[in-house]
This record gives C-alpha cells, structure tokens and sequence, in this order.
C-alpha cells in the first residue's frame, strides 16, 4: 500500500491511500484511491478497469448465436439475465416469437439466479461487517441452486440456458417438483435469517443512517434495480416496463422505507435485497402452478440475421437494469454491442457520497451497491 | 440521561439479538450436514453424482464422425480442429486430425448441438489437470482412417458417456516414454 502526505496548507492536510486492487473487502479486482484526513474520508475516487475483458469487441466477431455463450461472464452471478436481455434484443430485431412455455422457464430460472445473486450479496455484505456466520449459510443455500440450475441446463455459473428465441432445455415434472420442495426449505431460511442477522443490532448500527442516497440523487446518477428501489424510487422493470411472462404474474415490489434510520441509508439497500428474496419465491411458485406445456424454442434458423437496425432491450437483473444495445448491419455478426450494467452507475456515485464519510463505512457503501467488478469492466 | 438510558438501551438489544443470532446457529448442531467430503469420501464416484445434462469436457466418437465439420463452424472460440483428406485414388475422406483444445474450450455446448451424428458430446469428466497445458489439446483421432458413413434411420452406437475422455485424461499423468504418441501430437503440430 503506498501512501501519500499531501500538503494543501495549514488546516488541509490529506493522505492519500490506495485501497485495492486486491483487498479483501473489495469485490473483486476493484481499486480505491482515499483521500483522508484522519478517519474521515474527504472522497474516494474508484478506479475501474482491472477486469476489462473486451466483451463489446469480441461481440464484432462472433456470430449472433455464439455470443450467447460470451454474455454468461458479463457477470458471473446473473448470467441469466444477460442471456435473457441479448436473446430478447435479437427477438425484438428479427421478430422472433417466444413459446409461453420458454417464457415461463426463463422466469423460473431468472428468479432462482436472482435468489442465487441475493444470497452471495447479502452474505457478503454481512461478511465484509464482520459476521460471517450467515454468509456460510446462505452460500449453502446458493450450492443448491446451483444444483438445480445444473440439473435443468448442465452448467452451475455460466448456464448458458437462454437462447434466442426460447431456451436450450425442457424442465421435467420432477425439476419442477425438486424446485418447489427447495422454495419450501428456503422460506423457512429468509424466516430465520431476520433472527440471524437482518436485525442484528450491531449491523443495524453500522448500516443505519450510512451514506444515504437521496432519490434526486439515485436517479440523477442513473442508479437501478434494488438500490434505487432502497432510496424510495419505485421502480422495477418487470412491472414498469413488462417482458417476458411477468405481467401475467403478480408480485410485489419491496421499495426502502428507512426501517431503521433515512430512507436510502444503507440499512434500506441491505434490507429490500432480503425482501426480495421472498418475492421471487413468490412468482417461481406461480411459474410452477401455471406453467403450459409446448415448445421451449420458437422457429430460429440456424444462421441468424436480423435486418438492419438497432436496438435496445433491458431486463430486470438482480443488479437492476441488465440492457444491451445490439445494432445489426444485415449480416451474420453484430456490427456493435454495447452492455449497460447496474454496477457501472452503482460505481460512479460512490465518489459523490462517500464525503465524509468514514474508511470502515466504505467497506459498507460498497458491499451495499452490490458493485460487481466483471459487470463494471465488461 | 436520556442518552445514558439509549445507551444502555442499546447494549441491551445487542445481547438480546446476538443470542437471537446464536440461537439459530446452535439449532444447527441439530441439523444433518449437507457437505460432501469431496473428493474421497463421496459415497460413488463423483462424476455418477452429477445430472444427467452436466457439460464436462468433450469428447468425440471416431467411429461416428463424418467430418463434416458442423461443430467446428459453430464454435466460437475455434477450438475444435478438423483435418479431412481426400484420398486420390479411392476417392474416400479421410478424417487425419480431430483436436480439441480443452484449454480454450468454454463448455457452451454449441458443438453438441450442431452434431447430427452424436459423435461429439459432453462427458461428466472435470477433472482434468495436466503438467503442460498443450497436452490439453487432445487429439481423437488414433490412426487415420476413412470417415464414417451413416446410414439414413439407423440408430448411431454409442459408447458409454466419459468411456472415451477417461483414457486420454489417464494417460495425461503416465510418464512421457510410455505415453502414446497420437495423444500429443495434434498439438504438437498446431
């Protein structure tokens, strides 16, 4: 860690300190330059870059189905919904049909990957305040999901599952079945896991009234999904903006409402995570009860070209906004493809809230935006 | 006093909701574990414990490959090598190489699904650790020979799922003298 005493004057002396690449507490290869005055944080400027993979490029290369597989490590805990947002982009362009069934297990298997993705959120944020007890549980939790998505496409973390124009695998009765005896088990978890951590004291004391976000600010900074839903903005794609089966489906929406201290604090963004898990239990349940029978996939020739155009397309990920922006020369390969993720925004608010704030609370803001560093960098 | 009696207020909850806490953690001794002692203890082996549709590493059926080159075209990491060549005299193709880089390969599947001829598919095989990483470029072709010919309705044979991969993972480990050239020599020569 290198350190820097800058001078600015009498009164104004700072120290520059390098947190990360590599921390423990940072998710990821993610790297933030303090700059402090005792304990307390002037600002902290985020450096992104570390994990840049050049996802938009290779896209250039690749045929349209061959990137599929690519858009699985945009990040690592939904590839769901980044197969889902690239399939539908391509369907909304070539005026692909879906099957109702394929629309009923992109959502089952959208919502247990949005189960997963909680899960490791709020363990780790729990973990990054020093309990590490539920985050060893709620991975194991995760583990059968993963169990369940492997049994259903093959694969536990780049599922490659959804496809254009439906999905890669029919679900049996019995997935379905193993499905819902899971959500029976995992009820009783969200129940528990309010006695374990969600009203922990000492939590509640170090989450409370931290780094509120203002609702002017969350939308002025284009933040998404669960943290702009903490700062009292309701809004979720899946009912604002319907795709898919969701309309259909009935669910509702929790928004932060400052339980334990400011509307927006990071209490708020921790607890509408939690909140969520119940939700998502709640539409597989429907999914499971309604699911039609029929074709998983619509009729997609095997080299596809969309006409030209472009397009955008979003999907509600568990990061919020998951959105591709495809545009289409006509030909087998994409002429540009450009991602637009929650982390990215969650990361460049830090800057502009993280005054005087101080350097244990960072670990806080950080693990409470849910900033995963491959979703930042693509 | 009003702060005096908050903070003590707040050390009482504290106690109160850690033993909360606690007490959900001690209700777990009761609970039967759900590790698995991998990977020696594991009641069969591990590859048997995993679903049906598990995608582990390729592995490709001589006896079924027509050489169509399908899967090649559909990978979009190119890591499947064909080489098929046309005999002058019999006019037969013959199937010379067929590499795999298991190294770069990204497990998405596309290549099974492109196969009409079920000669390439996944195994439950996952384990695959090797001293070099060229010797993850697996050739399956162990002596040229004329490329198969399926007849139209006729059921393919297939080999039992891992039998093929297994030997060529086995024989990553045997020493380099004993090890079959045909093995390494896909990826020696790429």
């Amino acid at each position: 860690m290198t350190t820097v005493i800058r001078e600015l004057g009498d009164e104004q002396r700072e120290l520059v300190l390098n947190m990360g690449p590599h921390h423990p507490s940072t998710h990821g290869v993610l790297r933030f330059v303090l700059h402090t005055d005792g304990e307390v944080m002037r600002k902290a400027v985020p450096e992104i870059g570390y994990l840049h993979r050049g996802l938009e490029k290779i896209a250039e290369s690749t045929t349209y189905p061959g990137y599929v597989p690519y858009t699985d490590r945009v990040n690592y805990l939904e590839a769901m919904f980044a197969n889902e947002a690239f399939s539908k982009a391509i369907e909304s362009l070539s005026d692909i049909e879906v099957p109702e069934r394929a629309q009923y297990l992109r959502a089952i298997a959208g919502e247990l990957n949005r189960i997963a993705s909680h899960n490791i959120t709020i363990g780790c944020i729990t973990m990054d305040l020093g309990a590490i007890t539920p985050f060893v549980h709620l991975l194991r939790e995760r583990e059968t999901i993963n169990d369940l998505i492997e049994a259903l496409c093959g694969q536990r973390v780049t599922h490659h599952y959804v496809r254009i124009g439906g999905v890669a695998y029919d679900a049996d009765d019995n997935w379905l079945k193993q499905v819902e005896k899971f959500l029976n088990h995992f009820e009783a978890i969200i129940e528990e896991l309010d006695n374990l951590i969600v009203y922990n004291e000492i939590l509640v004391k170090r989450m409370a009234d931290v780094a509120v976000i203002t609702a002017d600010d969350a939308v002025g900074f284009g933040l998404v999904g669960p943290n702009l839903r903490a700062s009292g903005v309701d809004w979720d794609l899946r009912r604002d903006m319907p795709y898919g089966i969701y309309p259909k489906l009935d669910f509702d929406v929790p928004i932060g409402a400052g339980e334990k201290g400011t509307v927006g604090d990071c209490f708020d963004r921790f607890v509408v995570r939690v909140r969520e898990l119940k939700q998502s239990c709640r539409i597989i349940r429907q999914c499971i009860n309604n699911i039609p029978d029929g074709d998983i996939i619509g009729n997609v020739s095997r080299k596809i070209k969309p006409p030209k155009g472009e397009v955008y397309s979003c999907v509600e990920g568990a990061r919020g906004e998951l959105g591709v922006y495809v545009v289409s020369d006509g030909t087998e390969k994409p002429y540009r493809v450009k991602w637009r993720s929650g982390s990215f925004s969650a990361m460049s608010i830090i800057e502009h809230i993280s005054e005087g704030l101080m350097i244990a609370d960072l670990v806080a803001v950080i693990a409470t935006l849910d900033v995963i560093a491959p979703e930042t960098d693509r | 006093m009003g702060q005096l009696a908050e903070y003590f207020n707040a050390i009482g909850r504290t106690i109160l909701t850690c033993s909360d806490g606690l007490a959900v953690t001690f209700s777990h001794l009761f609970r039967k574990p759900i590790t698995i002692q991998y990977p020696d203890r594991t009641a069969k082996p591990l590859t048997e414990m995993l679903p049906e549709r598990s995608r582990g590493i390729l592995e490709m059926d001589q006896e079924l490959c027509t050489g169509c080159s399908l899967c090649s075209k559909q990978c979009p990491i190119n890591c499947i090598t064909i080489d098929v060549q046309k005999n002058a005299e019999t006019k037969e193709r013959i199937l010379n190489k067929f590499v795999i880089d298991i190294g770069k390969c990204m497990f998405c599947g596309l290549c099974v699904e492109a196969c009409k001829f079920s000669a390439i598919r996944h195994s439950k095989e996952f384990e695959g650790t090797v001293s070099d990483v060229n010797r993850l470029k697996i050739n399956f072709v162990e002596q040229p020979a004329p490329v198969a010919k399926p007849k139209k309705g006729e059921d393919p044979v297939l080999k039992p799922v891992g039998s093929i991969i297994r030997k060529y993972l086995a024989d990553q480990w045997a020493p380099a003298a004993n090890k079959s050239s045909d093995t390494n020599s896909g990826g020696k020569s790429e």
